[in-house]
C-alpha cells in the first residue's frame, strides 16, 4: 500500500492535461454563470444586416467571432470546454514555439493565466457597457496566432511536439512537481481575484440564470445564502424574486442593504454605480412597463442590441399588445443561435386570436406584472426616488394589494415614513405582513394612535422596546456597528431603520425637472 | 500567349454563364383566386419610373419554390422587348429583380399598369396567384433622399448619422456619422438636415453637445456657426432654407421630453416656449421674427415663391403670467394635451426682408386638433401637414395623419396674441385635410414629410409597420392633390425593414447628391471653431 502511494507521487503527471481540466472547471463551473449571462447580454446573429453595427467598428470582425464563441455558453460546460481547450492547447503550443526547456516550461502558462486574471478582474465589465466579444475575441486571436506559429514550426523543423496527455519524458520528477504547483497557483489567482474584487459577480449572475428559468425561490435563496454581501444588484434581484413569490413584505430585510462599491467603469471608463444593470428588470417586475421599455431602449441605443434587451422588448411589446413589434424582435431573436425555445414560447402569443389571448392571460409572470401596472397615466418624472423597486414609493392608486405592498415596501426601504403611514390606512383591521407591522412599530412612539389602529402590534411593541434597549449602546456609531448586529437582527425592520442602508439613505426629493432635455 | 489563353478561358466562362438556363414560367400550373402574400405590400401602389427595383418576400410556408413574372399592361406575356421578365425567388421567398430588366420594364411602360404574378410550388405542383398590379408613373421622383438613422430612442444616442440614399439604386452613403466605436468626445447628436429648394448646394444640419453648432454648407464652403444671444430661447432648431436667398428661418425652442407611464404613446416632446428667427447665412447674422410669451411658434416653412413664410403656432392663453421659469415645464406637463397648433403664414418682402401680418391658414384648434410640419409643394399649389390630437412633435402621436389641402392665401384672418379666431369661411376642405391625404395614413403615426421638386411625389416617415421603428414611404400626388397608396422605400434586401433596429428620421428629397465629402464635413464638425452669429435687433 505504502509502495503504491510512493509510486503515485513518483509518477510524472501530464501538466497540459491537468491545466486543461483546471481551466475547464474554472470556465464552466466557477465562471459558468458569468459566461451564460455574458451571452445573454451579448448579441450574435447569423444575419449580416443585424451585425452591421459591429462589423463597421474597429476590430469588429474579431469581436463578432468572440461573440460567436460566447454563444456556446448557452451550455457553460460546452463554452467552458472550448475556452479551456484554447487556453490549454494554446499554452502547450506556446511552450513548443518558444522551445522552452523543462525547467522553464511553466512560463508557457503565464499568458493563459494572465488572460484568466484579466477576465476575473473585469467582472461585469466583461459585458456591461463594454464590448462582450472582446474577452473571447482576444483569446481566439492569441490562440490562432500561436497555433499558426506552431503549425509552421512543426512543418519546417524536426523538433518533436511535447507530450500533451501522457507524462513528459524530458522532465525530472522535481520539474514536473514544480510545474504542477505553479499551474495550480496560476489557476487560483483568477479565482481569488473574483472573490476579492467582485464577490457579487457569481451570486448576481447565478440569480440572473435562475431568473431566466423563472426559478424565483432559488433566486431568493441565492441572495439569502450571500446575505452578508451588500451590493445593489444582489438586493435588486432579491427584491424581484420576493415580489414574484409574494414574500416581499416578509423577507426583504433578510440580507444586508448597505452597498459596497462594485468597482465598475462605464462605457466612458468613468466610475459607474451599475444601476442600469438591473433597472430595466426592476421596473419590469414592478409593473412599470413604459419605464422598463425606456431603460431597455437606452441600453439598446448605447450598447447595441443584446439577447437580454431583445427578450425584454419582446415581452414588453406583448404586454402592450404591440404584436407587430413583438414579431419583429422575435424575428431577430430567431437568427440568434440556440434561442428557438424563447421564440416558440412567445411567438404564439403575438397572434390576434382568442387562443393567443388565452396564452397571454395564463402566463403567470405577465399576470402578476399586470396586477402592478399604474392605474392611470402620469409621467416618469412625477415618480420619485429611489430607483430601487421601480421607484414606486408614491403610489396613490393601486390595481391590487400586491401593488400597495410594493409601494409600502419601497417607502420602508427608503425610510419615507410619512408616506408609508399614509398608505397604511387601507390595512386597518387587517392582518399585517411582518415588515409592514414592524415598520408601523418604529413610528408608534411618535404616533401612539398606530397601536390603537393596529392592536395586534402590541406584542411587537414589546420586542421593539427590548430591541431599543439592546442596541442603545451601538446607536452612536451606527455605521460601525451595523455589520456586528446584522446576524442578531437579520430580517427585523427596526434594525434596518436604525442601522441599515446608511450610506444610501438620503431624504429623497422629487425630481425638480419635469422634462428632460436632449430631445434627439 | 499565356495571357491570351487566360482571356479566352475567361470569355468562355462568361459565355457559358450567359447561356445558362434562364428562369422560365412553369410549364403547367393551376390558377388560384388568391393574391400572393408579399412583403412589403406593393399592390395598387404607384411607382416613379426611376425607382430602384421593388424587392420583396413571398410569404407562403407551404411552398418550396417561387417564380415571379413582371409584365406590363397590354403586353404579350412572352414579349421580352416590352420589358417583361421573370425572376426566381431565392431562399426564404426573397425576390430581387435584376436591375437592368427592372429599368427596361419601367422605361418601356411609363404611364401604364404593371403586374407581379407569383407562381408557387408546393408538393411538386405549381399554382399561379392572382396578379398584383402597380402603376408606373410618367413623372420621376427626385433621385436622392437623405435621412437620419437613429434608434427610436429617448435621450441617448450613439452610432447616429445622416445618410443619403440614391433612389434609383440602393446605394446609401453617409453625409455625417458621429462615432462607430464609442467615443465620448464624438458622441454628439446630429439633426434637422435641410436643403434649399431640393438642391444640396445649400444645406445645413445641427450638431448638439460636443463640437456643437450648426453646419452650414454653401456651394462647397462649410461653416460651423453658433446662434446665441441672451434674448433668444435657444440655438436655432427647426430650419427652412429660403428658396432662393441665403436665408434660413429657424424656430428657437425650449424643448423637453417627458415619458408616459401608462399610455399607448411612449413620449411627449413639448415646448415650454418657442419663437421664430431669421438667419442670414451670408452675413452670419440673426434676428427675431417673433418673440411672444403665450404663443408658441415653430416649424417654419417658406413658400416656394419665397414671399411667404408658413409656420405653426399654439395659443396658450391660460399660461399664468406669474409662473416662474423653472415651474413652466411642470405647468406644461399638466396641460400638454391642451396644446393645439394652427397653421399660419405671413408675407415676406425679399427686398426689405420684413414680414407682414400673420394670416391663419388652417384652424385645427377649432376642431380640437393640432397641426405641425407645414410643407408647401414646389409648384405652390398644395399644403401638406400633419394633424394629431394635440402637440407638435407628432412622430410620437398615434393619431398623427398627413393632410393635403390647396394653399389658401385669400381672406386673411389676423388676430392679436391670445385672441380666438374663427374657422376661415373660404376653407375648401376641413382643417383635418379631407380625403386628399386619406390614402397616406394608417392607425400609427405619419409625420415628417418632403416634396419632390416636381410636386408629384412625397416621401414621409411612418410608424405603420410596427408602431415604433419609423420607415419611409413614398407616395404619388396627382395634379389635383390626391395621394395614391404609398409604398415602402425599396431595399436591396427587404428583410432589412424588419431587422434594422433604427428609425428613418426626417426624409428630405433632393435633386442632386451632396456636393462635399463626408471627410470634409467631419473635419469641419470636429475641428472648426464655432462662428457665433451677430444678433440684430429689429
Amino acid at each position: 500500500m505504502f509502495n503504491d502511494q510512493c509510486s503515485m507521487i513518483k509518477r510524472k503527471l501530464p501538466i497540459p492535461l491537468i491545466f486543461f481540466i483546471l481551466t475547464w472547471v474554472w470556465a464552466s463551473w466557477w465562471m459558468g454563470d458569468v459566461g451564460r449571462i455574458a451571452r445573454e447580454r451579448s448579441f450574435f446573429a447569423t444575419d449580416s444586416t443585424l451585425m452591421q453595427f459591429l462589423w463597421q467598428q474597429e476590430f469588429g470582425s474579431l469581436w463578432i467571432l468572440g461573440r460567436a464563441l460566447l454563444t456556446l455558453f448557452r451550455w457553460p460546460l460546452l463554452g467552458g470546454g472550448v475556452v479551456a481547450a484554447m487556453l490549454a492547447f494554446g499554452s502547450w503550443m506556446l511552450g513548443y514555439c518558444l522551445r522552452l526547456r523543462p525547467r522553464w516550461r511553466w512560463i508557457q502558462y503565464l499568458p493563459a493565466a494572465a488572460w484568466m486574471t484579466w477576465v476575473a478582474w473585469s467582472g461585469f465589465e466583461l459585458y456591461y457597457q463594454h464590448e462582450s466579444g472582446r474577452p473571447l475575441g482576444t483569446l481566439l486571436l492569441g490562440f490562432v496566432v500561436v497555433a499558426i506559429d506552431g503549425f509552421i514550426i512543426s512543418t519546417f523543423s524536426r523538433k518533436p511536439l511535447p507530450e500533451i496527455v501522457r507524462p513528459p519524458k524530458d522532465e525530472t520528477q522535481r520539474q514536473n512537481l514544480a510545474q504542477l504547483v505553479l499551474v495550480i497557483v496560476l489557476t487560483a489567482v483568477p479565482v481569488a481575484t473574483t472573490s476579492l474584487r467582485h464577490p457579487y459577480l457569481r451570486p448576481v449572475t447565478r440569480m440572473e440564470v435562475q431568473m431566466l428559468s423563472q426559478d424565483w425561490q432559488a433566486m431568493a435563496e441565492t441572495a439569502r445564502s450571500n446575505a452578508t454581501l451588500s451590493y445593489r444588484p444582489i438586493a435588486a434581484y432579491y427584491a424581484i424574486a420576493l415580489a414574484r413569490t409574494g414574500r416581499l413584505t416578509d423577507d426583504l430585510f433578510q440580507i444586508r442593504l448597505d452597498y459596497d462599491s462594485l468597482y465598475l467603469r462605464g462605457r466612458s471608463n468613468t466610475p459607474d454605480n451599475g444601476t442600469n444593470y438591473y433597472l430595466a428588470d426592476c421596473n419590469y417586475h414592478s409593473g412599470l412597463l413604459r419605464a422598463a421599455e425606456h431603460n431597455t431602449m437606452e441600453m439598446l441605443t448605447m450598447d447595441g442590441p443584446s439577447l437580454y434587451t431583445l427578450k425584454h422588448l419582446t415581452r414588453l411589446a406583448i404586454l402592450h399588445s404591440d404584436f407587430n413589434l413583438a414579431r419583429k424582435y422575435l424575428d431577430i431573436i430567431s437568427h440568434m443561435p440556440f434561442e428557438s425555445a424563447f421564440v416558440e414560447k412567445y411567438e404564439p402569443m403575438t397572434a390576434q386570436t382568442a387562443a393567443a389571448a388565452q396564452l397571454r392571460e395564463s402566463d403567470p409572470e405577465f399576470a402578476s406584472i399586470k396586477m402592478c401596472e399604474p392605474v392611470a397615466d402620469c409621467f416618469e418624472s412625477q415618480f420619485q426616488e429611489p430607483t430601487f423597486l421601480g421607484y414606486f414609493a408614491v403610489l396613490t392608486a393601486g390595481r391590487s394589494l400586491q401593488a400597495l405592498y410594493q409601494s409600502l415596501m419601497a417607502n420602508l426601504y427608503s425610510k419615507r415614513m410619512n408616506d408609508f403611514l399614509m398608505r397604511c390606512q387601507p390595512l386597518v383591521g387587517q392582518v399585517l405582513p411582518q415588515s409592514i407591522g414592524e415598520g408601523l412599530i418604529t413610528q408608534s412612539q411618535k404616533n401612539p394612535q398606530i397601536l390603537q389602529a393596529f392592536p395586534s402590534l402590541q406584542m411587537d411593541a414589546q420586542r421593539y422596546r427590548l430591541f431599543l434597549q439592546t442596541v442603545s449602546p451601538y446607536i452612536k456609531d451606527r455605521a460601525g456597528n451595523a455589520q456586528k448586529l446584522f446576524q442578531d437582527y437579520r430580517g427585523y425592520y427596526p434594525y434596518y431603520y436604525f442601522f441599515g442602508n446608511l450610506k444610501a439613505t438620503r431624504k429623497s426629493t422629487a425630481k425638480d425637472s419635469p422634462s428632460k432635455a436632449g430631445v434627439n | 500567349m499565356k495571357t491570351h489563353s487566360i482571356h479566352i478561358l475567361l470569355l468562355l466562362a462568361l459565355l457559358l454563364t450567359a447561356c445558362g438556363p434562364a428562369t422560365e414560367r412553369p410549364a403547367t400550373f393551376t390558377d388560384t383566386d388568391e393574391t400572393a402574400d408579399i412583403s412589403p405590400d406593393y399592390g395598387g401602389v404607384t411607382v416613379p419610373p426611376n425607382i430602384a427595383p421593388l424587392t420583396f418576400i413571398v410569404r407562403d410556408s407551404l411552398a418550396d419554390a417561387f417564380v415571379v413574372e413582371f409584365t406590363a399592361e397590354g403586353n404579350s406575356e412572352n414579349c421580352e422587348s416590352d420589358g417583361n421578365f421573370i425572376v426566381a425567388a431565392k431562399s426564404g421567398g426573397l425576390v430581387q429583380p435584376d436591375t437592368a430588366a427592372w429599368r427596361a420594364l419601367l422605361q418601356a411602360n411609363t404611364g401604364k399598369t404593371a403586374k407581379i404574378t407569383v407562381y408557387a410550388r408546393s408538393d411538386g405542383q405549381w399554382k399561379r396567384h392572382r396578379p398584383i398590379s402597380f402603376r408606373i408613373s410618367e413623372e420621376p421622383i427626385d433621385a436622392y433622399l437623405s435621412y437620419r438613422l437613429i434608434e427610436p430612442s429617448y435621450e441617448l444616442y450613439r452610432q447616429l448619422g445622416i445618410y443619403q440614399r440614391n433612389l434609383t439604386t440602393y446605394e446609401e452613403t453617409p453625409i455625417y456619422e458621429n462615432n462607430r466605436t464609442f467615443d465620448d468626445d464624438e458622441n454628439h447628436c446630429v439633426n434637422c438636415h435641410n436643403y434649399q429648394a431640393n438642391d444640396t448646394r445649400r444645406m445645413l444640419f445641427h450638431v448638439r453637445s460636443n463640437h456643437g453648432g450648426t453646419i452650414i454648407i454653401d456651394n462647397g464652403e462649410i461653416n460651423k456657426i453658433g446662434i446665441k444671444h441672451d434674448s433668444i430661447l435657444s440655438a436655432g432648431v427647426y430650419p427652412s432654407w429660403h428658396p432662393t436667398l441665403p436665408l434660413v428661418a429657424f424656430s428657437t425652442n425650449l424643448t423637453g421630453q417627458i415619458f408616459h407611464m401608462q399610455h399607448s404613446e411612449r413620449i411627449e416632446v413639448l415646448d415650454e416656449a418657442s419663437d421664430l428667427l431669421l438667419y442670414d447665412a451670408k452675413e452670419n447674422t440673426v434676428s427675431k421674427i417673433f418673440s411672444t410669451n403665450k404663443q408658441f411658434e415653430t416649424f417654419p416653412c417658406w413658400a416656394p415663391s419665397g414671399d411667404r413664410l408658413y409656420y405653426v403656432s399654439a395659443d396658450v392663453p391660460n399660461l399664468p403670467d406669474t409662473l416662474a421659469p423653472k415651474d413652466r415645464g411642470s405647468w406644461m406637463m399638466e396641460h400638454y394635451s391642451e396644446l393645439h397648433y394652427n397653421i399660419w403664414s405671413m408675407p415676406f418682402d425679399t427686398l426689405t426682408r420684413t414680414f407682414g401680418e400673420p394670416q391663419l391658414e388652417v384652424d385645427c384648434a377649432a376642431e380640437g386638433k393640432s397641426a405641425s410640419v407645414p410643407r408647401i409643394s414646389p409648384d405652390g399649389r398644395f399644403l401638406l401637414y400633419t394633424v394629431a390630437d394635440y402637440g407638435q412633435f407628432h412622430i410620437w402621436h398615434k393619431s398623427a395623419d398627413l393632410c393635403i389641402r390647396p394653399t389658401n392665401q385669400s381672406a386673411p384672418h389676423t388676430a392679436p396674441e391670445g385672441a380666438s379666431i374663427a374657422l376661415p369661411t373660404d376653407s375648401i376642405v376641413p382643417p383635418s385635410g379631407g380625403e386628399r391625404g386619406a390614402n397616406l395614413n394608417s392607425p400609427e403615426a405619419e409625420s415628417f414629410h418632403s416634396w419632390s421638386s416636381n410636386s408629384r411625389w412625397i416621401a414621409f416617415a411612418s410608424r405603420r409597420d410596427d408602431g415604433n421603428f419609423t420607415r419611409i414611404y413614398i407616395s404619388y400626388i396627382d395634379s389635383s392633390g390626391n395621394a395614391r397608396k404609398p409604398f415602402l422605400l425599396p431595399q436591396l434586401d427587404p428583410r432589412q425593414n424588419i431587422r434594422l433596429l433604427k428609425s428613418y428620421n426626417v426624409p428630405e428629397l433632393t435633386r442632386n447628391p451632396i456636393q462635399v465629402s463626408t471627410a470634409k464635413i467631419r473635419k469641419a464638425v470636429l475641428e472648426q471653431e464655432q462662428k457665433v452669429s451677430k444678433f440684430i435687433e429689429k
